[in-house]
């Protein structure tokens, strides 16, 4: 599969108090058409992804925002991989021919859910089941994680310096500051053993992109990035309840990375690729990215960012834009946003964040209790 | 007659000093300490507690509580429902402190008949009351669990009830009171029990002589040890200071405490009448009530406060339909899991495909065991216990079980309030019947873990 980047549109993420979900829409669509010199009437279909209700229920999401009538529109919804499997349901659609040129969008505002953490969804779950925060479902993770490997809190706020390091650097995320490890251990807990700075935000923001085939991006003239592969796991959302569980691994993951991987013919993508995006919704999720993408064998996670080899500088840099960590996770943005730092990144127009001889990397998104991932390989024509 | 033949006494994990009552109320102290539940605890989950410590089958449960959640909703079918209990005969006997030896009557009856074979006759007391009410110091939390069938360690020998109307303590809507405790002293308490006593001895043609002790529920220890004085007996222990008066419990406390001892006893339940019971005690049984007394904790006043509900926030987001209590309640209730019978896995809950191999309608249904280990855990702060929302007063912990005998279940652990000391991988938990939440004016039950005791 090829399908071709040829517009990233990317709101500033954070507390966006004064703006609607349809006013960040407007913004991100209308961005990625200037980005790919296009109109709206040059669009045949649109993917706009939404989580929460209260950003938008159904293809009026889309629609509605941008007055965009008469044209197939699916809104998409996938837990926190909702915004990357936007992408690949538009992906499918260019490569197949079904149409030309498409967006795939997703926008979120969670700061309106008036909620500390995401607020939770109800009434999916057996009764007797109890409730689990967000970050309350990655620390059975990260729990388990220093019983059997010995990790410890120090080796998950080595991602949030290195995170946020980076973030700082981004003009679009939502926090631009640096954190050291002594402010990341003495945060306020959250959900143990992850504090404040182990979590990343509820945020507000929108992302899209303009999607075609290469060989309509060349008789455009446009500068574009490839998609070349795009695959997708979904395992129980009980992990607790199914025995062979071990914490340690994100079966998902695994498997829409080996998807990915085989679809883009890579067989060691430490060498093969450059850089990766990894979901890092807590630094414990990170961690355990960098075992279940293939980047290194299980427990082997932590010494990864101990030996600074994901550093923006280091020999398999990981997060460069500062991660979800620095730009807060407005649930159906992340995996759009993801995609367009991909390409940013290949192209060489990562301003102050660029990975060196950057030609190809990954991106990976994942969602729920770690039961939905998305895995996208992109690199230079 | 019937007979007992076992017993199990369940106290929840907190007991408060009333030193403690005194400091934040400014009332004089009584001394000692009461037993406390935890706030997912009421009359009902502490009967299943006391319940599910007796073995073997019963063809009948009795529940006896002043204090059931529901004013419509029979607590002793949810009992036996949490007990696994089926085709059982239940009933509820309520509203007076004498609804415990009212059902241990009744339970006699049953046996005596022939008409049942083994009866479950649990008695449990949450009762509410306010902070600075007199009874705060008086009234603790509790149950105890008896077992009345054909043969047994201790006979029962005969019985005699009489009613007596007087205004005592009683309870309108959702506190306890009275109008002035010393008339029950005076003229209820030691009358009633006595008269009772005489007529029974009368009907059985013995004297006080012939008995090694009596125990009888009082309204307050000093009126039991008056009216021990006035018989000329030496008063038994009434658990006053360890325990408090566990409303209608209460009775079955002294009870199990003398099944004990062997000899000859007279067991009193007292309320607007007395119900008093003649039994023999052949053989002494040794129960749980030392265990129950000694594995318990401190708590202090602040920490009661929130446990009885004047302390945090309790709303709980929207819930399922209350219908998926009913489809799911041998999962949710019974405790029963799924054995694959393609891969051969456990697994909670009951679901038409198995979660390791997707074999589609090929399973039994199991039942899961009581104790298990942590697998891995988190202490979350952004959920109250209970799944309640909002700046919860405490954080909730919950933690992935893997339990004896197979099946791994997500539970919120209990019995916690502050303090998690060890919760952590591996540390052995057992299953506990308690209140998941409360919401839409409905009491949800279900199973939580707690550390073994």
């Amino acid at each position: 599969m090829e399908v071709a980047i040829i517009g990233c549109g990317v709101t500033k993420f954070g507390h966006i108090w004064d703006k609607d979900h349809d006013d960040l829409l407007v913004e991100a669509v209308y961005d990625a058409l200037r980005d790919a010199n296009l109109e709206m009437k040059d669009i045949d279909a649109v993917w706009c992804g939404t989580f929460y209700p209260f950003t938008g229920i159904s293809g009026n999401v889309f629609s509605d925002s941008l007055k965009f009538f008469g044209k197939p529109i699916s809104r998409v919804e996938n837990y926190c991989a909702t915004g990357m499997d936007n992408v690949r349901n538009a992906c499918f659609a260019v490569a197949s021919g079904a149409y030309d040129i498409v967006i795939a969008s997703g926008v979120e505002k969670l700061i309106d859910a008036g909620s500390r953490g995401i607020p939770p969804i109800e009434g999916i779950f057996s009764i007797g089941m109890p409730a689990v925060s967000a970050p309350g479902m990655f620390a059975l993770a990260a729990n388990r994680a220093f019983k059997e490997w010995g990790w410890n809190r120090e080796d998950l706020a080595l991602v949030a310096v290195k995170n946020h390091y980076n973030g700082a650097r981004h003009p679009k995320a939502h926090f631009r500051k640096e954190v050291t490890v002594e402010e990341v251990l003495k945060a306020p807990m959250v959900a143990y053993p992850l504090g404040v700075y182990d979590c990343s935000a509820v945020s507000d923001g929108a992302a899209a992109v303009v999607l075609t085939r290469p060989e309509i991006a060349k008789k455009l003239g446009c500068d574009y990035a490839v998609i070349k592969a795009i695959g997708m796991a979904v395992e129980t959302m009980h992990p607790w309840h199914r025995p062979s569980e071990s914490f340690l691994s994100f079966p998902a993951t695994v498997k829409a990375a080996k998807m990915a991987y085989k679809m883009a013919g890579i067989e060691n993508p430490r060498k093969q690729l450059d850089f990766g995006i990894v979901h890092d919704c807590f630094t414990i999720t990170e961690l355990i990215n960098y075992q279940d993408m293939l980047l290194c064998k299980p427990g082997e996670g932590a010494k990864l960012i101990r030996e600074g080899i994901t550093a923006i500088d280091g020999d398999f840099p990981i997060n460069p834009d500062g991660g979800l960590k620095s730009f807060g996770h407005p649930i159906a943005a992340s995996g759009v946003r993801m995609i367009s730092e991909l390409a940013k990144q290949v192209l060489g127009k990562a301003e102050g964040l660029q990975v060196k001889d950057a030609e190809a990397g990954f991106a990976h998104n994942l969602g729920g209790p770690y039961s939905v991932a998305t895995v996208a390989i992109v690199s230079k024509p | 007659m019937a007979s007992i033949s076992d017993c199990s006494v369940y106290l929840p994990v907190w007991k408060l000093k009333r030193d403690e009552i005194a400091k934040a109320t400014g009332l004089p102290s009584l001394g000692g300490e009461k037993s406390v539940a935890h706030w997912d605890e009421d009359s009902i989950t502490m009967a299943v507690e006391a319940g599910r410590m007796l073995k073997g089958s019963f063809d009948a449960l009795l529940f006896a509580s002043t204090s059931s959640p529901f004013r419509i909703k029979q607590s002793a079918s949810i009992v036996a429902s949490a007990l696994d209990l089926e085709n059982v005969f239940t009933m509820d006997f309520s509203n007076s402190f004498r609804a415990s030896t009212s059902a241990l009557i009744t339970a006699n009856e049953l046996v005596d008949s022939g008409k049942f074979e083994r009866i479950l006759v649990v008695s449990a007391d949450c009762i509410p009351i306010k902070p600075g009410n007199i009874y705060e110091q008086f009234y603790g939390d509790g149950a105890v669990a008896i077992t009345v069938e054909k043969e047994g360690v201790a006979k029962i020998i005969g019985y005699n009830s009489h009613s007596q109307p007087l205004p005592g303590a009683w309870m309108l809507k959702d506190e306890i009171m009275s109008y002035d405790m010393r008339l029950d002293a005076m003229f209820g308490y030691a009358s009633s029990i006595q008269r009772s006593a005489m007529s029974l001895l009368g009907k059985l043609g013995m004297s006080p002589m012939d008995f090694d002790r009596i125990v009888a529920s009082a309204p307050d220890p000093k009126s039991y040890e008056g009216l021990l004085k006035a018989v000329g007996a030496k008063p038994e222990e009434f658990y006053f200071r360890s325990t408090g008066i566990l409303g209608t419990a209460h009775p079955f406390l002294l009870l199990a405490s003398q099944l004990e001892k062997k000899g000859r006893i007279l067991l009193g339940g007292y309320g607007e009448g007395a119900d008093v019971i003649a039994i023999e005690i052949n053989e002494s049984l040794q129960t749980n009530l030392g265990k129950m007394l000694e594995s318990r904790k401190e708590i202090s006043y602040s920490e009661y406060l929130y446990n009885k509900g004047f302390i945090a926030n309790r709303d709980a987001p929207d819930r399922p339909p209350i219908t998926k209590l009913w489809r799911e309640e041998k999962s949710v209730i019974r405790f029963y899991g799924m054995k694959c019978n393609n891969c051969g896995t456990i697994s909670y809950p009951i679901n038409r495909c198995c979660v390791e191999c997707g074999a589609k309608d090929n399973y039994e249904e199991v039942k899961l065991g009581y104790r298990g280990k942590i697998y891995t855990f988190t202490i979350d702060y952004l959920v109250s216990p209970g799944n309640y929302v909002g700046d919860g007063a405490h954080p909730h912990c919950v933690a992935v079980v893997d339990l004896e005998g197979g099946g791994r279940v997500l539970f919120e652990i209990t019995d916690t309030l502050t303090d998690f000391k060890g919760i952590e991988c591996d540390a052995e938990v057992e299953r506990t019947f308690r209140l998941l939440f409360e919401k839409n004016n409905f009491r949800y039950y279900g199973w939580k873990a707690r550390l073994a005791r």
